[in-house]
């Protein structure tokens, strides 16, 4: 069946808004698996989502199209309400480095498989530190699958700049990684030798 | 290795990594070069690896569907109402105002009516 384009669908949504409703069954998944990443946390991606969608309905009548896709509206609407969401409830946890060593040194026990859901754990703690633009990459690319020229499109980038941005992306991400198990390294050696 | 083709190499690795072969630049890279970037390979892998997408459940989407169709469904009438509340606010006004200068006009005529028999009267000659 065919199905009908976004632009379309948004021209439908400003007069008729339950067209709105094909919208949201779009890209309802796309925007829990970004504020899950950014958030770390079901209920509050499943409360957030719900504000991103409201927000987007209530403001659909005065969205101009300008040829990019009708997801980096969204995203933007997320990427807004997730930062809002960190700075009224404060709850976005700071964590440093240094605490993340004795957060990981303490969940180590026995050698078990629990150790590497432990390391990817530390990843995406590590990967919730970095700038949001960063994040929204990795996100982007890796949880989407969306290739450099979608990404560019909707970060309002070119795909040069992509590029760059993921290369130091990485670059720093390796960086704090390495800190954290030298860290670690460091404390396992301390409490060794003590 | 200059910063250019690092930020080329491993965009197409990571390209390669998302399964996106349509999109894959025609970018070899040598051993030597994936000797150099190991580690950022390897971190890229292991992103891949530990981002898998989650999904919201069915619950949730249904739930919040049908409440946003209901809020659309309400703003709808909202903005329904307010339009023929201006409509009718503003028809109220139109006929306030014609009424108005209806009555306006007519006080003119009979001020200027009294106006001018008194004029007359002041200077009809007498006897």
């Amino acid at each position: 069946m065919h199905e009908e384009n976004d632009s379309a669908l948004i021209a439908r949504a400003k007069k008729d808004r339950e067209a709105f409703g094909l919208l949201y069954e779009r890209y309802v998944g796309r925007i829990y698996n970004y504020i899950y990443y950014r958030t770390g946390d079901h209920q509050d991606a499943e409360d957030l989502t719900a504000r991103t969608f409201y927000r987007a309905l209530k403001h659909i009548s005065g969205y101009v199209d300008r040829g990019a896709p009708f997801s980096a509206y969204l995203y933007r609407i997320a990427h807004n309400v997730v930062a809002n969401w960190h700075r009224d409830t404060s709850r976005r946890q700071i964590i440093s480095l240094d605490e993340l060593v004795v957060g990981t040194l303490k969940r180590e026990g026995p050698a078990s498989l629990a150790e590497a859901r432990e390391e990817q754990d530390l990843l995406l703690q590590v990967v919730r530190r970095l700038p949001p633009e960063r994040q929204e990459l990795l996100i982007l690319k890796f949880v989407e699958h969306m290739r450099n020229a979608e990404i560019a499109a909707v970060m309002g980038r070119t795909e040069g700049a992509i590029k760059s941005l993921y290369h130091r992306t990485l670059v720093v991400l390796r960086e704090e990684l390495t800190h954290v198990q030298n860290g670690r390294e460091e404390m396992t050696g301390r409490t060794g030798n003590g | 290795m200059d910063k250019r083709r690092v930020d080329e190499v491993l965009a197409a690795h990571a390209e390669k990594l998302i399964d996106q072969p349509e999109a894959i630049q025609q970018i070899d890279i040598t051993d030597e070069e994936r000797g150099r970037l190991a580690q950022l390979l390897q971190l890229a892998e292991w992103l891949q690896h530990s981002m898998q997408p989650v999904q919201p459940s069915a619950d949730f989407v249904r739930s919040l569907g049908q409440e946003l169709v209901d809020q659309a469904k309400r703003q709808m009438m909202l903005t329904q109402r307010l339009r023929r509340a201006v409509v009718i606010g503003a028809a109220a006004l139109g006929s306030l105002l014609s009424i108005a200068s209806v009555v306006g006009a007519i006080v003119f005529v009979v001020v200027r009516l009294r106006a001018r028999a008194q004029a007359r009267a002041i200077h009809a000659p007498t006897g």
